[in-house]
């Protein structure tokens, strides 16, 4: 326990950098993952046969494999196709977002899908243009399914991120990596980033709940 | 005056190997109001709901003052504008107040300013006693007024025809007269009403037409006071001994 502690006061500033890291890490994935998430809801839920089957296997593929698989996949396939030079953690990064897009276009597919089929009517029967059906009728209720969701996609992501790691791209387990290899206190360090971690999901998860009631109270 | 205002010709639906419709022709002058009667799943509420393209027909053409709407290329939002629609199940949108909904349609595809699009939409609650209720949600409204709320949205956008899906069905028996009554008033005002319904001695009373819809076609129809007391078709006269 005092090891704990001593090794807690005298790496702290480590494993903080390396929460930062986590977070914003996760943050970038859960952000831009969803910008590319929300075109591939859109391309699966198009009328164009063609678009919405690239799109299902696009899901199909990066929900069917292992997120281990594909970061060494982006991390040794990417710098070879992309003409200029890119760092680890560049090709981490776009890694984790195409993986998280393929969960968070099922967040938004799930969210549409879960608005009563009665506002789409209602909404094409007083002569919405499809456009406005969508904007101004379906998305605002979608969005209350989706908001939530994509709250618990930021916190899987938040663990996810800890493959990075594999590629020491400084989140929290590089932390962990960094210290239990200077001072060889292998168990010690780990709970103190397990405790971290348990302690940053509870938050986010408390948070999440806590939006999730609001936009209840609205409803 | 008999100018005809929506018209099918051998309208058909199916889904899937059921076939829902099989023919239906029907024309409805302006003003008249026409009550579609028949037993569940009979397929009088597909039928509604292929008058303004909410199902597409398999087959079959549907003309809105004489244009084919089932035309692939004709902008279908610019006829539901003209074609109100009142569901068994409300479909308010229940992320706007009472007013929002209302003027929602006006204020977008009409273009209409919304200081004059809230002044009409208050005219309309107030004359379905309502309009106390313009900045509630609609999960502060009950059942019937969900409804009047629902008929006064399609109003909003003055449609040549109001269609009624069953409109009575979901609601507590209570509140069924509230809701009746604005139809029957709106019937009265020379709108043209198309009302699937189980409420027989409301489409014995304001309806100038009655349909008898089953098995996908209509089997007999004519003047409420001929269908309902010297109905000739044995179908028709073994559905109305259960109901009446």
């Amino acid at each position: 326990m005092t090891k704990l502690v001593n090794l807690w006061i005298k790496y702290y500033p480590v494993f903080l950098r390396g929460l930062g890291g986590t977070l914003a890490l996760a943050g970038i994935t859960v952000f831009f993952g969803s910008i590319l998430g929300v075109l591939i809801a859109m391309m699966r839920m198009s009328k164009l046969r063609g678009l919405r089957g690239i799109a299902g296997v696009y899901t199909a593929v990066l929900r069917g494999t292992p997120i281990l698989l594909q970061l060494y996949f982006f991390w040794l396939g990417l710098p070879k196709i992309v003409p200029v030079k890119l760092s680890d953690t560049t090709c981490i990064v776009v890694a984790l977002v195409v993986n998280s897009s393929s969960y968070v276009s099922e967040i938004i597919r799930a969210g549409i899908g879960a608005v009563d089929k009665g506002q789409w009517e209602a909404a094409r029967s007083i002569g919405l243009s499809e456009s406005h059906v969508m904007r101004k009728v379906i998305m605002p209720q979608a969005i209350k399914n989706i908001l939530p969701a994509l709250g618990n996609e930021f916190i899987v992501m938040v663990k996810e991120t800890s493959l990075a790691s594999v590629f020491f791209v400084g989140e929290l387990m590089t932390a962990y990596q960094s210290v239990q290899s200077t001072t060889f206190l292998a168990i010690q360090s780990l709970t103190i980033v397990g405790i971290i971690y348990l302690a940053l999901t509870c938050v986010l998860s408390k948070c999440v709940s806590l939006f999730e009631g609001r936009l209840r109270v609205s409803d | 005056m008999t100018e005809q205002i929506l018209r099918t010709e051998e309208l058909c639906k199916s889904f899937g190997e059921l076939q829902v419709l099989k023919g239906i022709s029907l024309s409805v002058r302006r003003g008249e109001v026409v009550s579609v009667i028949g037993p569940s799943g009979s397929g009088k509420s597909t039928f509604l709901r292929c008058l303004n393209l909410l199902e597409t027909p398999t087959s079959g053409k549907v003309f809105f003052e004489g244009v084919d709407i089932t035309e692939k290329k004709k902008d279908i939002a610019k006829y539901r504008q003209r074609i109100g629609m009142v569901f068994q199940n409300f479909n308010v949108f229940p992320n706007m107040t009472v007013i929002e909904n209302i003027t929602l349609a006006p204020v977008l595809e009409k273009k209409i300013p919304r200081a004059q699009a809230e002044e009409e939409a208050e005219a309309l609650l107030e004359r379905v006693g309502l309009l106390d209720k313009r900045d509630e949600y609609p999960r502060k409204l009950s059942g019937g007024q969900k409804q009047r709320l629902a008929i006064v949205r399609a109003l909003a956008m003055k449609p040549d025809v109001m269609l009624f899906d069953e409109p009575t069905s979901a609601l507590d028996p209570e509140m069924v007269k509230e809701v009746l009554s604005v139809i029957g008033d709106l019937a009265r005002s020379g709108m043209t009403i198309l009302n699937v319904t189980h409420e027989m001695a409301f489409a014995r009373e304001v309806s100038d037409r009655v349909l008898f819809i089953d098995e996908g076609v209509v089997q007999e129809e004519g003047p409420p006071d001929e269908i309902f007391t010297c109905p000739h078709n044995p179908r028709t006269i073994d559905f109305l001994s259960k109901v009446l």
